[in-house]
Parts: structure tokens; sequence; C-alpha cells
């Protein structure tokens, strides 16, 4: 299949999650494009804070906004968006700590996006929207297929915690109105992104000098370098292909093989202490890492499989990981 | 893992000649960029479970292989073979004639419960086994890959020693798939294994633990005979000439192509077992 054409210029894009880093890798690579207008950047910071992130850029406007407020997230569209003339936003605000749940989180991950499309149906402006969804979503159980592809069964399970429920909830909030209305909706499901402030279980895991991990099992995984996500979001900004992909990262390598890449010492144990030792060093370190809502994919192996976004999008991940450690024998 | 890349590489040339050596010298896998295939395959285990299996192919179970000819050196193919011996010896020494006769790396269709098991499922995996689930089988084909398929499943391996080479429940989702994946279907009959662990009985797990493991076979002999292995390779069933990909969604045709697998490795069981005689040892 040809890939599909790409838009030559956009007057405005707005970027949500902006002072997280993929946001904020995001903004400065809008900015750098000029092909792009203008940028609004939204993020619940205050605006000083972002004002000092991104000072001396001309073409970009901060605003500290809560989306999870639907009364807030109107006016940003109906007011500073449409004057600036945004087309696309770019939606890759999500609640990042596992540890925090409750109505306010939900409304951040949930309620924040189905409030962006519905405001975008109605929008003068807006014509696309893009929603950084993860690989989390998927279902990972000993007898489905290693190589992910879209249509995979999601984590649909009453016992999922929220990090995960919201998230699945989310993505399905964004599929559903795929060609119902004038909007371009893109959904791109990543790869776990390995690296700080992304909200990466794996990066939390690996933050701590010895990872125990369970014995006998050693899964292959796919990690996707903060380059690369930032890279992926741009591309679909520009393109004009709809719908849901996989993005995959450069890199896929058994749990072992990371954890000794990133200059950790891995030591296997039953997997029935795992749990219990993690909860502890979660209550003493107040780290982000849960084994509980990670048990499955520490067992079985999960790759997604990003060929329709290469050849739909015409993009692949090109950029690794910069793994810490020298390459292990 | 069990162990490193580079110790399994380090048994691997310990374990394997000069000659043996060569054979998988030049392996073709598709490195997804860390040494491992997105399967977990790792050629280094690959080499050494090369050595470890070929001492048992040639000097333990003394196979002899008929036909391997029929194997096609490069392409989808699906090589559809009889299960028996209560241990799975017979798909280590149907994969190690396989990499001896073509110098590729068979892939290795599991039950759904063997990627559950410690250790064993790993090591496996590096080795080039893959869980049967169909999204596996599809992204093995359309990468080229050759199968091995044991149609049978669980009850060709565990069936009682008073049913030994009567084919058991003959399932059709290789046939289906090697459609849809445009493979030729090779038909294997391994002659022997059913005599190596005769199975006398079984204790079937309750159901909870079944995932882990099915059931746990009593055996005559707490491990396998040193029997003759004899492998019969017939000729390809030419599927992709034969039917189309959307035939796939024909339960009849699927069924047919099925069939006809079956009775293929049906006729090499029977040319083998009288070409064996009782020389079961010799």
């Amino acid at each position: 299949m040809s890939p599909r054409k790409s838009r030559k210029k956009l007057t405005g894009v707005m970027v949500t999650g902006a002072t997280t880093p993929i946001g904020e890798g995001l903004v400065r690579s809008l900015l750098a494009d000029e092909r792009v207008g203008k940028v609004l950047a939204v993020a619940l910071e205050p605006e000083e804070s972002g004002r000092t992130l991104f000072a001396h850029a001309d073409r970009l406007v901060y605003k500290s906004v809560d989306l999870g407020r639907s009364r807030r997230a109107h006016n940003l569209l109906f007011g500073p968006a449409r004057d600036m003339g945004i087309e696309v936003i770019l939606h890759t605000a999500m609640h990042r700590d596992p540890s925090h749940h409750g109505r306010k989180v939900r409304s951040q991950n949930v309620g924040a996006l189905r409030t962006l499309l519905d405001l975008s149906e109605r929008h003068p402006t807006i014509r696309r929207v893009v929603f950084k969804s993860c690989a989390e979503v998927y279902q990972v159980q000993y007898d489905l297929p290693v190589l992910v592809t879209e249509d995979h069964p999601l984590n649909m399970s009453s016992g999922a915690p929220q990090w995960i429920r919201d998230r699945v909830e989310a993505d399905l909030t964004a599929c559903a109105r795929m060609g119902l209305n004038r909007t371009e909706i893109v959904v791109l499901r990543m790869a776990e992104i390995l690296a700080p402030g992304c909200g990466s279980q794996l990066f939390d895991y690996l933050d701590s000098a010895v990872c125990l991990r369970p014995a006998g099992f050693d899964p292959m995984m796919n990690v996707l370098s903060l380059y690369d996500a930032v890279s992926v979001l741009e591309a679909a900004t520009f393109h004009e292909g709809v719908g849901l992909f996989n993005v995959a990262g450069a890199d896929t390598l058994p749990l072992s093989a990371a954890i000794r890449r990133w200059g950790r010492m891995p030591i296997p144990l039953p997997g029935t202490l795992l749990n219990p030792l993690y909860r502890a060093r979660r209550r003493v370190r107040g780290s982000e890492f849960s084994y509980g809502m990670n048990r499955r994919r520490f067992h079985y192996a999960t790759v997604l499989d990003d060929t329709r976004l290469q050849e739909e999008l015409d993009w692949r991940a090109h950029n690794p990981i910069a793994w810490p450690a020298a390459s292990p024998a | 893992m069990p162990f490193p890349p580079a110790l399994a590489r380090g048994l691997a040339s310990l374990l394997l000649d000069q000659e043996a050596a060569s054979q998988v010298e030049e392996l073709h896998y598709n490195d997804a960029g860390h040494g491992y295939d997105p399967f977990g395959l790792h050629p280094d285990f690959v080499r050494f479970g090369y050595g470890f299996t070929r001492t048992l192919y040639e000097r333990y179970f003394r196979v002899l292989s008929y036909g391997h000819e029929h194997l096609p050196a490069e392409g989808p193919c699906v090589v559809a073979c009889n299960h028996s011996g209560s241990l799975p010896t017979d798909g280590m020494m149907l994969w190690t004639d396989i990499v001896r006769h073509t110098g590729r790396i068979p892939r290795a269709i599991a039950d759904h419960f063997v990627p559950t098991l410690p250790w064993i499922g790993t090591l496996f995996a590096r080795g080039g086994m893959v869980g049967g689930s169909r999204g596996n089988v599809q992204a093995l084909l359309r990468a080229g890959e050759l199968l091995m398929i044991f149609p049978e499943g669980v009850p060709g391996i565990g069936k009682h020693f008073r049913d030994r080479y009567n084919l058991q429940k003959w399932r059709v989702g290789h046939a289906e798939l090697a459609m849809r994946g445009g493979a030729p279907i090779v038909p294997v009959a391994l002659v022997g294994a059913e005599e190596q662990m005769p199975q006398i009985g079984r204790i079937n797990l309750p159901k909870g633990l079944q995932g882990a493991l099915p059931y746990i076979p009593l055996t005559a002999t707490p491990l396998p005979l040193p029997v003759r292995y004899r492998f019969y390779y017939g000729e390809p069933i030419p599927i992709p000439d034969d039917y189309s990909r959307a035939d796939a969604d024909d339960p009849d045709k699927v069924r047919e192509a099925a069939a006809r697998v079956e009775a293929a490795v049906d006729a090499l069981l029977k040319r083998g077992l009288a070409e064996r005689g009782d020389r079961i040892f010799a």
C-alpha cells in the first residue's frame, strides 16, 4: 500500500502535556519546523514555568489548563486555539503515576480526551486529533501471539488497575469515533518509552541497582526511544493517514538483556516473591513500579508489530535507546 | 535465561566438531536488533541446541532419514509429522534432522502450555520454538520460515502404548494456515519413538493446574529407551497450487487439505513400519 500524502503547512498545532519530556520534545521539534505556523502548548503547570521552559519561542503560546474540566477545555479551544488557527491537536497528556487513582485522575485520562474530541467536531479550525496511546492497553497472555497487531485483544480485565483501565477506555473512546464525523483521528499505540518522566514502568524498574525478575522466564519486549516517540507524533501531525497504528521501537530484546544493557544486575527469584518485594520497595522508596501490573509481561513475550504504520504513515523507528552499559557478551 | 548467549556459544563450540559447526555457522534468521529475533530465537542457542541434540541424534537414537530432499531450501513451508514418545524428543530429533539437511532453523510450533513452563519454555524459544497461536504461525509464514507442526497435538504424544502408530484426531489448523500463508506442506512420518517410553497410564491434573501441564504420564521406563528413529519425508503437498488463499475460509476445503496431509503421513508410517519390521533398536 502506498503511503498517503503529507500536508505541506499547518497554521497551528496544539500540544497537550507540553511540560512532560515527550510534550516538551514535541513542542521544540514543531517550533524548529518551518511548516508549522504557531504552537499552542498546554499543560497543568503554571504559566510561569511554561514560559521558563519555552523561553525565547516567539511562535509559541503556553497555557496552563486542566483539560479534565470541560468548561476550561472549551474556553481554550474556542478562545486561543481558534484565534491561532489550530489545525491539529496532539494529545499526549496522561496521568503517569499508577499509585494515584480516583475521579480526578480519570477525568484527566479519559474525560479530557472525550472533551477534546467532542469540541473538535464543531470547531472551525481543528481538523485532526492525534492521540498518544500505549502498548499497555493490550492483553498479555501465554496463548496470545507474540507479535501484537492492532487487532490484538485489549486488557479488559476487571481486576486491572485504574492506570490500565483508563488507558484502555481512552483508547477505545478515540477509536469509537473514527469515521463518525469530519475530524481525522489517529491513535498511536506506542511501545514503552524508556525515558524518565514518561510514565514508563520499565524505566522505574531499571532504576534499581538490582532488578528482580521471575526465575525461568525471560520474555521478549520492545521499547521506544523518546526521540522516536516525538518523531512519530510529528509525522502523524503532517500525514493525512488516519486510524489506529502500533508504534514499535528500534529495540527488541529479552528482559534480561535490557537489565544488563541498563547496567543493572538481574536476579531471578520465584515469581510469587516478587509482588510483595516490589510492593515493599514501593512503600519504602516511593517508586512507581508495580510488579502486579507488569507480572504477565515479565513472563510472556509481547512485541508490537508496526507493519501498518510503516505502510500507511511511511514511518519506522530509527533511533535505538542509548543503553548506558556496553553490549553484554 | 538459564544462561547467557556467550555461555551457549562456548558450550556449542565444545559440543560441535568442525563439520557440524560449519553446518550451523551461517544461520539465517530475522535479527530484530540485539541478536534475537522477535520471538526470542538466538543463533548461539540454536548452535548449542544443535550440539546437544546432535549427540542424541547420532549416538542414542541413531536417526535414519529418508526423503529429506523434499524439504525446500527456502520460502515458507509447513512440515507436518506424527507425534509420539511421551517426551518431546521426536520434536528435538526432527528439528535436528531438518537443520542437518537444510541449514534452515525450523520453527517448532508448540502447544500453548509450553511457554508457561519455566526455563524449558525460554530455552526452547531461544532455539526457535513458538507458541501455537494463529497469529504467531501467520507471522512466521509471512516471514518465509519453515514450521514444524504436530497436528495431533498433546493427544498424539500422550497416547497409550496400545494405540501406537494410530494417528490421533488430526487437527486442521495447519492446513488452513498453510493456505493463508501460501506454504506447501511436507508430510513426515516418524517410526521408532512410539516404543521409546511406552505409556501405560496417566494422571490427569486438576483443571486449575492444566495451564502448566495437562497431565503426568505413567510410563513403563523412566527414561527413553535407545530405540532407532526413522524419518520418512513425503513429497510436498502443493497447497498454494491446489488451493487459493480464499479457500482457507472454506471449512470443506480446509478439511480436505488436512485429510490429504493425514493420509500422506499415514501412508509413510505404514511404509516405515513395513521396512523396519521388528528391528526396534537396530
